[in-house]
């Protein structure tokens, strides 16, 4: 690894100012997971590491009316193990579960999850299905973009270099709601996703009808997607194999998955159907007050 | 014969052998005190990187270091290739950097300047009819044999054939099949590598490897000095399976840096230089059909597999195919394919697993399209078996049956339910393999404080040698394990064998064994007097010596001991590989049954349940023993389920040659694993064999029946990936 600096300022403006003046020379450092692997290969050669942990903007984990407020750099380990989370936004929960094990849930952010912007990220297709919007703060002020329209290509996003995520927000979470983030991966931990799919479903108070729903993919395109229509096609619907079968095609289209070593196009664009129909299952089921699905199936 | 004094206690006599005690280095290994090579850091070392090839094949056409050697912190820059030498596999060391730090020669490697001149490459190993098309192929032996021989008159192969069809046409139940198994790497978790120290016309060398006796001459050869000035050490070493018998070209190389430079140097492979140079296992594929008489026994087997085994081509042994099940008519051949791939080394039982996954998975298939319990054709068959013990095996395939559930939980192939898409379903699998004791040497000394230590070339792989060192030395001297000292993992220590070939745990029983009872004897004639008896009237057990059915007539050990006054006893001991010996022996069978369940729509296959049942004669340390099994089915489960090399059919590049993409099993990809030492009378009586191998065999094919016999189709070729799984489901196999 190269020699570079360190900082670790405490303060959100002293950040920004440190990376503002860097003029892009400079990599902001969550819990590293990423960022330090990347630098050891030299992907990444910042001249200075800017330790954004101990600023306390970055590391809120607050629900309250307007909604859950989750900081850029607060760990996985925080926001599995927090009780409004598990309840309400279970999707993000189910992902930083997931996210490595045990050592890394307690220094990864979904942050940097999703500043690291890899197709294959698990945080985000789950914060897409929640309809995250990230706060972004930079020497011009602040802006607002949903996670949606975060992530640009592979390892690309809209952040210019002097910006900084600082937090992600989720709106607040109707009754009868319910969601669920589950990846396809050939181990059983510890590996990286060949298909992820995050969901979020409301239902009507009778729990027959979907009233809203939002789906996010993960693995199957050069950056984590919005399946716009296939949420689009479930409300109004019934609860029903064939409604969920129309949003299972509707989400098949819009993806466009490589082949490589970790499965072909076929292969991914199959699994993404299984996993859709299995997540919006699961989705359903937490939206009727059963938090607890267990559904067969690896 | 001199031999008839060294024995081992029978079970009843024994207080060490034979029962649980935690490894000696179990604390610091957990801990992480304990100094594998890649923990050795010398003072003032230099760090060295190296630069691989990035093509498969090509020629070198030019070398510029200059660059790399005016790099700030580049202390020294090692050429291993010349201009004009043929690359054939990417990844081939070309250049080594040293530096004062890991930085500075990590620059200097992207500093070396190299041109080359790119030729074609090949590394479709599974595809016979394209390394046919691409020159690629050599025959690789076979052998026919039938019980009906040819007249004198008949041209043998004409009549092969003729009898070879005749016996399959008459055979009322038929199968035509293909399997295979792809190449997987030894991918040792610490790398190949070593910490060299050149001082004063003598080198110390830390080296990660399986054979520290047998090491010091490469050093010695190339630096121009004698054996005797190079030590080579290695207290802990993080997995070989087969790959670290030699000093290896870059271990050379250090070396000599370090004389040229007058530093220490430091220098472990990176883990893509790993897995591209440091070993692989062959890969098998194999076409087969066979002929089965109503029982499910059969009668003839007809095959032809390919393989390679990297540039020189080579593949799969013909010798163990069918595997274990050796039907009375039978005719294989093999053919090797030259690849451009790093070349094989030996993996934890040559051959057998890769024979084992293409075979017992057609005798399986058998039981599949006979619609019969699977236990039953593997138990029909055992009249066949080629190392002649079809009782063992049965007996063992009982107690893993009755373990697993076998009769409770099996149906016939396909015929499980599902559930949501989920089907379960077990297999089973033989194996077999030698393990004969290893020569080796101990020497040992028991000194008038009670101390008694001993030393021995060998090392500890992990395996637990140091442990069962000591057990024998404690058990033999009426000892704990605390009160003996046990020295192994240098060459200045007396010569014991490589540990390969599951000869380790032999070697050093019988070299500890004969020296503990050797020493044993001198010490009892020195106190026989006081205790007015005979030396052979004694015994030693509690830590004291006293006379046998007379525990009245004792002297404690220390007290013996201090009898011995400045002359300390030593004694050297030693056994010969081959040599017949009461100690040790070799020949062991194992069944493992595997349950696993498949998701039929993702294709992902988890492991439930893994039963392996074991004999390996007399256990010494029943714990160690175990955990030899345990990490043998970890490693079996990992090649059945993730580990393959794959290369790039366009550039011959090994595409997942990283610990993201190159899968090991973690232990939740493991499930539920049993372990059965199976040492009734009759096995313990045979002395001790050992047992690295044999256990890594089986798990491949278990768990390819598993699979077939959840989803009532094969997934023929291992890894049963995800994608591989959905496409034999899909009819696309
Ligand atoms: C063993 C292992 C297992 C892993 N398993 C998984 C897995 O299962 N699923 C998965 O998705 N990922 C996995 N990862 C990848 C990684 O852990 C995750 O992407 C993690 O969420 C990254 O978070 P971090 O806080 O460590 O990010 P960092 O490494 O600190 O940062 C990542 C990138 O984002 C930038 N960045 C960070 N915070 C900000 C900010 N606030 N504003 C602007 N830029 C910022 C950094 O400069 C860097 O470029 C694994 C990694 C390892 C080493």
């Amino acid at each position: 690894m190269h020699a570079f600096d360190y900082k670790s300022p405490e303060v959100l403006a002293e950040a920004l100012q440190q990376l503002a003046d860097s003029d892009g020379s400079a990599k902001p450092l969550a819990g590293g997971t990423d960022l330090i692997d990347q630098m050891r290969t030299g992907r990444h050669q910042p001249t200075l590491v800017i330790d954004i942990k101990k600023v306390a903007e970055l590391n809120v984990l607050e629900c309250a009316g307007d909604g859950l407020h989750v900081g850029a750099a607060t760990p996985c380990y925080r926001i599995c193990g927090d009780d409004n989370v598990q309840q309400d936004y279970t999707a993000l929960a189910d992902a930083c579960n997931i996210i490595g094990g045990v050592q890394i849930q307690s220094r990864a952010s979904v942050g940097g999850n999703l500043c690291n912007s890899g197709p294959a990220g698990d945080s985000i297709p789950a914060m897409i299905a929640l309809r995250g919007i990230c706060v972004i703060a930079g020497s011009a002020g602040t802006r607002e973009v949903p996670v949606a329209e975060f992530c640009t290509g592979p390892g690309q996003n809209v952040l210019a270099d002097n910006e900084l995520l600082v937090e992600i927000r989720f709106p607040p979470r109707p009754t009868a709601s319910g969601s669920h983030y589950r990846r396809m991966i050939p181990r059983n931990e510890m590996d990286i996703a060949v298909v992820g799919v995050g969901a979020s479903v409301t239902l009507n108070e009778a729990g027959t009808t979907i009233t809203d729903a939002c789906i996010g993919l993960g693995a199957v395109g050069p950056t984590p997607l919005l399946a716009a229509r296939a949420g689009e096609c479930l409300v109004g619907q019934t609860v029903s194999d064939a409604t969920l079968a129309n949003a299972v095609e509707a989400a098949k289209e819009i993806i466009s998955p490589i082949t490589d070593m970790r499965g072909t196009q076929e292969y991914r664009v199959h699994v993404t159907g299984v996993l859709v129909r299995r997540v919006l299952e699961t989705a359903i089921s937490r939206a009727t007050g059963d938090p607890c699905v267990v559904r067969p199936g690896h | 014969m001199a031999d008839t004094k060294y024995s081992w206690p029978t079970r009843e006599e024994a207080q060490i052998i034979g029962s649980r005690r935690n490894r000696l280095d179990g604390m610091e290994k957990s801990t992480g005190a304990a100094k594998y090579t890649y923990d050795v850091n010398l003072k003032d070392q230099l760090i060295a990187r190296a630069l691989g090839s990035p093509h498969a094949h090509c020629t070198i056409a030019s070398i510029d270091i200059k660059a790399a050697e005016q790099t700030p912190g580049v202390v020294h820059v090692e050429v291993l290739r010349k201009v004009g030498y043929e690359i054939k596999w990417q990844g081939d060391l070309i250049a080594v950097v040293a530096a004062e730090s890991e930085a500075a020669a990590a620059e200097g490697v992207t500093n070396v300047k190299i041109t080359y001149n790119e030729m074609d490459v090949f590394v479709q190993d599974a595809e016979l009819e394209l390394a046919r098309k691409a020159g690629r192929t050599a025959p690789a032996g076979g052998k026919s044999v039938t019980q009906v021989e040819p007249g004198d008159d008949d041209d043998e192969d004409e009549f092969v054939e003729a009898e070879i069809q005749r016996l399959y046409d008459a055979s009322p139940h038929k199968l035509e099949g293909y399997y295979g198994i792809d190449a997987i790497t030894h991918c040792c978790l610490e790398p190949h590598g070593s910490t060299v120290q050149w001082k004063d016309g003598k080198l110390l060398a830390y080296l990660s490897t399986q054979n520290v006796s047998g090491t010091d001459e490469a050093f010695a050869t190339d630096l121009d000095m004698t054996s005797d000035d190079v030590e080579v050490r290695c207290e802990y070493i993080g997995g070989g399976f087969g790959s670290k018998f030699a000093a290896d070209y870059w271990g050379v190389a250090a070396a000599r840096i370090s004389k040229e430079t007058g530093r220490p140097v430091k220098f472990m492979l990176s883990r893509d230089q790993e897995l591209k140079n440091a070993g692989n296992r062959p890969s098998g594929y194999l076409k087969v059909r066979i002929g089965a008489d109503n029982n499910g026994v059969v009668q003839v087997w007809d095959s032809q597999h390919w393989g390679t085994a990297g540039v020189r081509g080579g593949g799969i042994s013909q010798s163990v195919i069918p595997y274990v099940i050796q039907p009375p008519n039978y005719r294989r051949k093999a053919i090797g394919i030259k690849t451009n791939n790093g070349q094989a080394r030996a993996w934890r039982a040559p051959n057998h697993p890769q024979a084992c996954a293409m075979t017992q998975t057609a005798i399986d298939d058998l039981a599949r399209v006979m619609k019969k319990d699977a236990f039953d054709v593997f138990a029909a068959n055992l009249g066949n078996v080629a190392n002649g013990k079809g009782d063992v095996y049965l007996a063992e395939m009982k107690v893993a049956a009755e373990i697993i559930g076998w009769k409770d939980k099996y149906h016939l192939h396909g015929q499980g339910p599902s559930k949501g898409g989920v089907v379960e379903g077990m297999g089973l699998a033989l194996h077999m393999w030698g393990g004969t004791a290893n020569s080796s040497t101990c020497r040992l000394v028991i000194r008038s404080d009670g101390s008694v230590e001993s030393s021995c070339g060998t090392q500890d792989l992990g395996t637990g040698t140091r442990t069962v060192c000591a057990m024998v030395l404690a058990e033999t001297f009426g000892l704990d394990l605390d009160d003996v000292t046990v020295n192994i993992g240098s060459s200045k220590y007396p010569m014991s064998g490589a540990s390969g070939g599951s000869t380790t745990v032999g070697a050093v029983s019988e070299s500890h064994r004969r020296a503990a009872q050797d020493a044993l004897q001198i010490l009892f004639e020195k106190v026989a007097g006081q205790l007015s008896a005979k030396p052979e009237e004694l015994v030693a057990v509690n830590g004291a010596i006293h006379v046998a059915g007379d525990k009245k007539r004792m002297i404690s050990w220390k007290a013996a001991c201090s009898r011995l006054g400045v002359q300390s006893i030593e004694v050297s001991a030693s056994h010969k590989r081959g040599d017949a010996s009461p100690l040790s022996n070799s020949g062991v069978c194992g069944v493992q049954m595997a349950e696993v369940a498949v998701d039929t729509e993702t294709g992902v296959v988890k492991i439930k349940k893994f039963v392996a049942v074991q004999d390996q004669g007399l256990v010494i340390s029943p714990k160690t023993c175990e955990s030899q099994i345990y990490g043998a089915v970890i490693m079996g489960i990992a090649a059945a389920l993730y580990e393959q090399r794959i290369s790039d059919p366009a550039t011959g590049a090994f595409v997942n040659a990283e610990l993201s993409d190159y899968k090991l099993a973690r232990l939740g990809d493991v499930g539920e694993i049993i372990v059965e030492l199976y040492e009734p009378e009759s096995e313990r009586q045979r002395g001790v064999i050992g047992n690295g191998e044999p256990p890594a065999i089986s798990p491949v094919a278990a768990v390819s029946n598993a699979i077939c016999n959840a989803l009532g189709v094969r997934v023929p070729v291992a890894p049963y990936t995800p994608q591989r799984v959905l496409e034999a489901l899909q009819g696309r196999a």
